[in-house]
């Protein structure tokens, strides 16, 4: 029996926990890897919605963490529809099986062997989660594949051993060794737990990964749908996460190094996470991403282009929209940039280009409008810019605002970051009437010119830049602020663009028709 | 031995027929000298006994005490032999040298009180036509001679191996000068001076022993409390003594071939004698055995776990581990040439040496097997070793098993076979262990690799 937990304190529940509002049935269970409820963020503020959003539907859901001390409990607000939470942690004292000398079946090797395939040549495997899931059912404590056969077997050693021997370019076998083990070693922890999660109409997975490759397990052995949402892209991020991983050991010497190759560890773990992804999306009904070129990325990487689609973000429209009327008759001479004030957003970017913008337009101001507590020193490194600069008179620091009231007092909405996914911020200002120059990262280009067709038939919402280019930042925002025309078409076309495409009811609809589908779909 | 390798391997970087020809030296003198200098130390008292210790039954009793004592001694002491020598390795890697010598007290304390009380209680009930003085002897001498095994055991450890021999030297030099002074007293006196020698010989090396690791606490018992740990090794040293020494026990106990010699301590003429021969003719083997195995065989030991921690490729691991197979391939067929050419010389020269020590010719054929016999022992000390380094401590204890099972069985065989097949007990007995011990190590170092990344 599982232990019970209590969610109203900020302590961190045990492994494998569990947590149910009542014995009716769930609708939808959520696999959610690293976010909501422990986790606050983009993500998780955007499950919040979505579980409110559908206060008819009954949601579940399995947190896949990596150990308890990296969490501090509850971060929401539980909706009364989220009726059942499960706590898993894939890392940290996992109970290991006795050391023993296991004997594996060589047929079944072969399998496995051939499951690896598939891995690297998906498209010659049009099956590749029905093998995985194959493998699996053996993969119970009392199966022939279980967790002792992957760490005590000699079939296990002399396929690692053969591998090693065919692919990998660091010479160091005891740490290919370890990260073959550590890389696996969740495997059969999220195999069991199949097992322990209440049954649902469908499985919504928040990401691929674990958590996807979870939701891909559970859908094929309940005979369930499987729907994925990614707001980045797992493998991706997972991919930055590893080349800044120091813990990874590379221990090529200096004359084998090339500095634009990444060592061979980091790309075991990334192309694990592709497999995990791979597998997901075969699994998956429907495959959801917020934007196009991330819709074009999990179809380079295995996902069916017929089962994806984009849906956006959506914005609370009339709130944004009642502001317009408070706008003054001339355009403000205002470049505001709403975020927090860390690297990520290049704000130095944003200050330099004020430099030359003042220099044409020394009436204009520049607004930074965003917390400055969470990276103190980078606030620090901005303002001294400013002074070094001589733009004390032009450039403000805000700190939080409320991002409704400020929109009427501004001219153009500035995105200087050097990775986003689908800024929220640029719609608010368009629906406000408020154009943007933005950064050509993840969706901006999208947002700001339209999506062939229709879309791009609205025109363009202001124009975008390269990163890290502050001349061209500043020459495109003179451009729409020295041009009244031109300004307006772009306050007209960002209107007519977030109403027709990024709304919140819109949103809700789409994903509301997902819902219905995968409640109603039958085996 | 641990250890050992390291000086070895200092003279073999001298590259030269010298370096080489001292390193096999050094080996032969640190590997064999104690026990030649104690068989011969026996020896010459028996020989310049004669004719002075009347009757010469007195000089058998002598021998037979002595050979009694030793080999008593070593089987009692083999108990604590080896776990006793990995406790004190496990604390000097430790670096708690401040340990090592009460703890040395405290199983010298243990030792010496249970084996003195039994050799006591014997001495007392089973001997009860000897003198007080000799019963005092047995007692004494016993005691010491357990001092010594485990005294020796610790300055192994310390590396002082010339200090061993030297030790050795000076204790049977004492052994003999004061048995020769004594003889006019029989029994007694020639017993008086073996004890004395020992005596000596202990105080020498604990007197080394202090010397370098001084200490503030005078006794510690841990050692004591971790013996459920190490069952198997109490169990190895035990049976591995014993099966040197059942067959011996057999024989004199056998009324057919042996005889009472002094209170319940009996003999047999027809078997004894040739053994001790035999075993000076291992001395090049004992060498050969500890250049290979310790210093090869170690090397390459030492080389693949450092392969396996240091981040190597698997080809340079397996290649560590081959030589390894390869070391103890060679170690062994190195043992074998060697004693195979002794063996040839003592074929050779055994008749001319008997005659010429006044020996009957008709040991002839039981020395040859004896020499044979001595031969596969040290392939079988060298087969432990590397056992131990592959911390097989499980299938050493039970390769003892068989030896000790076989030993007894195939000598108990022997006795019905005939006096032509005396002696081939034992070494049908090695050959098997040793057979049985060369498929385990086979076994075990081909799955090398395996055991030490999956079995964690």
């Amino acid at each position: 029996m599982d232990t019970m937990i209590n969610l109203s304190n900020n302590e961190m529940p045990l492994n494998g926990a569990s947590f149910q509002r009542d014995d009716a049935p769930i609708d939808v269970m959520l696999l959610l890897e690293g976010t909501y409820p422990f986790v606050s963020g983009g993500v998780s503020s955007w499950m919040h919605q979505i579980i409110a959003g559908f206060p008819n539907i009954r949601f579940g859901g399995v947190f896949l963490g990596s150990q308890p001390s990296d969490y501090k409990g509850v971060r929401y607000q539980l909706p009364n529809n989220f009726v059942y939470l499960k706590v898993v942690y894939l890392y940290g004292d996992v109970a290991m099986p006795a050391v023993q000398e296991q004997s594996v079946d060589p047929l079944l090797m072969e399998h496995v062997a051939g499951l690896h395939e598939c891995f690297k040549a998906h498209e010659k495997c049009p099956h590749m989660m029905q093998q995985a899931a194959g493998l699996l059912d053996l993969a119970f404590d009392d199966g022939p594949l279980n967790h002792g056969v992957f760490l005590h077997s000699k079939g296990a050693w002399e396929y690692l051993a053969q591998n090693y021997r065919l692919n990998c370019t660091d010479p160091s076998f005891v740490d290919y060794f370890w990260t073959v083990r550590s890389i696996h070693t969740p495997i059969w922890k999220l195999n069991a737990i199949t097992k322990d999660i209440a049954p649902a109409r469908m499985y919504h997975s928040i990401s691929t990964g674990y958590a996807g490759f979870l939701g891909a397990l559970l859908s094929h052995r309940n005979k369930r749908p499987l729907l994925i949402s990614e707001h980045g892209i797992y493998t991706k991020e997972r991919t930055i996460d590893l080349y800044q991983a120091e813990w990874i050991r590379d221990n090529r010497n200096i004359f084998q190094r090339d500095p634009s190759e990444i060592g061979y560890y980091k790309k075991m773990w990334i192309h694990f996470f592709e497999a995990l992804a791979k597998m997901a999306y075969d699994q998956a009904n429907a495959i959801i991403s917020l934007y196009e070129t991330n819709r074009q990325r999990q179809i380079s990487e295995g996902a069916n282009p017929l089962k994806t689609a984009c849906i956006a973000n959506g914005i609370d429209l009339p709130k944004f929209a009642a502001q317009r009327a408070k706008r003054p008759n001339e355009v403000p001479q205002v470049l505001c940039l709403i975020g927090r004030v860390v690297p990520i957003k290049d704000i130095k970017t944003f200050i330099r280009s004020m430099r030359t913008l003042v220099n044409q337009l020394p009436e204009a101001e520049g607004w930074i409008a965003g917390p400055e507590d969470e990276d103190e020193m980078y606030a620090q490194e901005c303002r001294e810019l400013v002074k070094t600069l001589g733009l004390e008179a032009n450039v403000k620091f805000l700190g939080f605002q409320k991002v409704d009231a400020l929109m009427p007092k501004i001219g153009l909405t500035i995105l200087s970051s050097i990775s986003e996914a689908l800024p929220l911020v640029l719609l608010e200002g368009f629906a406000a009437g408020v154009p943007t120059i933005a950064t050509d990262v993840g969706s901006c280009r999208q947002l700001v010119y339209g999506l062939p067709g229709e879309d791009q038939a609205l025109g363009a919402a202001g124009d975008i830049v390269r990163i890290a280019d502050p001349q061209a930042l500043a020459h495109a925002a003179i451009k729409l602020l020295t041009d009244p025309k031109a300004w307006q078409h772009a306050s007209e076309a960002g209107m007519a663009r977030v109403e027709k495409y990024y709304t919140q009811t819109m949103m809700f609809d789409r994903y509301r028709q997902r819902y219905d589908e995968g409640l109603l779909w039958q085996a | 031995m641990a250890g050992i390798g390291f000086e070895l391997r200092k003279l073999l970087k001298k590259k030269s027929y010298t370096g080489l020809l001292q390193t096999y030296a050094y080996a032969g003198i640190i590997s064999s000298g104690p026990w030649v200098l104690s068989i011969i130390g026996i020896l010459v008292v028996g020989l310049f006994s004669i004719g002075v210790v009347v009757p010469n039954v007195l000089i058998s009793q002598f021998q037979v005490t002595v050979t009694y004592l030793i080999a008593l001694s070593l089987i009692y002491t083999g108990l604590a032999q080896l776990i006793y020598t990995r406790y004190i390795a496990d604390r000097l890697y430790e670096q708690k040298d401040a340990l090592v010598v009460p703890t040395m007290n405290g199983v010298l304390f243990v030792i010496i009180t249970f084996g003195g009380l039994l050799v006591g209680c014997a001495a007392y009930w089973l001997f009860p036509e000897q003198s007080i003085l000799y019963r005092l002897l047995l007692v004494v001498g016993f005691s010491s001679l357990c001092g010594i095994w485990i005294a020796a055991l610790l300055l192994s450890g310390m590396k002082q191996y010339m200090q061993i021999v030297w030790l050795f030297l000076l204790g049977y030099s004492t052994v003999i000068l004061a048995a020769f002074l004594l003889r006019g007293f029989g029994l007694e006196g020639l017993l008086s001076g073996f004890v004395f020698g020992h005596l000596l010989l202990l105080a020498g090396m604990l007197f080394q022993i202090y010397r370098t690791y001084p200490s503030d606490t005078l006794v510690n018992f841990a050692f004591f409390d971790r013996r459920q740990t190490y069952l198997s090794l109490m169990l190895t040293g035990f049976l591995f003594n014993l099966g040197l020494w059942i067959d011996k026990f057999m024989f004199w106990f056998n009324p057919d071939t042996g005889q009472q010699v002094i209170g319940p301590l009996h003999a047999s003429v027809i078997y004894d004698f040739p053994i001790f021969l035999a075993y000076l003719a291992i001395i090049p083997g004992m060498a050969v055995f500890l250049v290979r195995i310790e210093t090869d065989f170690a090397e390459y030991y030492e080389r693949f776990f450092d392969a396996v921690r240091e981040g190597a490729t698997l080809e340079y691991i397996e290649r560590m581990r081959n030589e390894m197979v390869i070391a103890v391939r060679k170690g062994i067929f190195d043992i074998a040439k060697i004693q195979a050419i002794f063996t040839l010389i003592t074929f050779v020269l055994a008749p001319a040496f008997l005659s010429w020590l006044g020996i009957s010719l008709l040991y002839l054929p039981l020395l040859y097997i004896d020499v044979i016999s001595a031969s596969l022992q040290v392939m079988l000390l060298g087969l432990i070793n590397v056992m131990f380094y592959l911390d097989e401590r499980i299938a050493v204890m039970w390769l003892m098993v068989l030896f000790v099972a076989t030993n007894f069985l195939f000598t108990w065989l022997s006795f019905y076979l005939g006096v032509a097949f005396f002696g081939y007990g034992i070494a049908a007995s090695l050959i098997v262990t040793l057979f049985v011990g060369l498929l385990v190590i086979n076994y075990k170092l081909s799955q090398l690799e395996f055991d030490t990344f999956m079995m964690q």
